[in-house]
């Protein structure tokens, strides 16, 4: 999520934000590593911004994000990329979710789809 | 005088359950020692003498079945391959050849134990952090575990994409 967090930096994540609503679009989120087993909290995640909720098609064109093909505005992009990606279909308990640092190279990305099971909370600050 | 005895039979049968778990460990907390052991025995520091290599290579084998199975494959690098115990002691030979230190720990490990109580599977997470280098390495994994002659042994390693695309 560089630069908005910083690499292995420590940071909060509000576990009781979702309890009354689901993560929204534009959420920066903490995201497991490890499949949720009981009420053990995991010590390592991925930070990432929600751009794509359940039941909507995600696509990349010249590096924009499209939501069912519309492009998203997103000012919390940080550098352009190139990234051209076809759409795909959330579940629906799925979302999607990307960093905002898009320069470095796709495949060096850690980005897309996953399970609403696997999102801790939201990013606080 | 009663209630003198009722609370030493309470600890003498507490200090019994205790004895017997210790000396009985479930079969998770054995993989779970066998992993720690593991990420341990692949963890070098720097300035380790050819010998001390090649012992500690040898060492990282002593987990690992004779024909495991690692699959890695992790954004920005090429898929790698290996196949069986010595290729795995060929690999950490070599990382300790190239790198001047490595400190693997696993934390968040989820162990299932399958029904027939001789194999089980590890979700875990892989934290790797390189002498010398600042950013550390992050990585979902799963272990596939088989209780051979006694011994919990890793008998498949692979990657896992955290998120799929």
């Amino acid at each position: 999520m560089a630069p908005t967090y910083a690499d292995g930096s420590f940071n909060f994540v509000n576990r009781l934000a979702y309890l009354r609503h689901e993560p929204r679009r534009g959420d920066v989120v903490g995201v497991r590593l490890t499949p949720p087993h009981g009420l053990s909290a995991p010590h390592i995640m991925f930070l990432k911004r929600v751009i794509g909720l359940p039941g909507e098609a995600i696509s990349f064109v010249d590096g924009r994000a499209r939501i069912n093909g519309q492009p998203l505005l997103e000012p919390y992009e940080k550098g352009r990329c190139d990234w051209n990606r076809d759409p795909v279909t959330l579940g629906p308990d799925e979302y999607y979710v990307v960093g905002d640092n898009r320069t470095m190279p796709r495949p060096d990305q850690t980005f897309g789809q996953v399970k609403r099971s696997r999102i801790v909370g939201k990013a606080l600050l | 005088m009663k209630c003198l005895r009722v609370l030493a039979l309470a600890g003498v049968t507490a200090l019994g359950v205790w004895v017997w778990i210790a000396l009985h460990p479930s079969p998770e907390k054995l993989i779970l020692n066998q992993l720690a052991g593991a990420a341990h025995a692949v963890s070098f520091g720097p300035g380790e003498g050819y010998l001390a290599k090649l012992t500690g290579a040898q060492r990282v084998g002593k987990f690992f079945s004779t024909n495991v199975e690692v699959q890695i494959d992790v954004p920005g690098h090429h898929e790698h391959r290996l196949a069986g115990r010595s290729e795995i002691q060929q690999a950490a030979l070599a990382a300790r050849a190239s790198l001047k230190g490595l400190s693997v720990t696993l934390p968040d490990v989820t162990v299932i134990v399958n029904a027939d109580g001789e194999s089980a599977v590890a979700d875990l997470a892989l934290e790797a952090r390189v002498a010398g280098e600042t950013d550390m390495m992050v990585q979902e994994m799963k272990f596939a575990l088989r209780k051979i002659d006694g011994r919990w042994l890793i008998v498949k390693v692979e990657t896992v994409r955290t998120l799929s695309q």
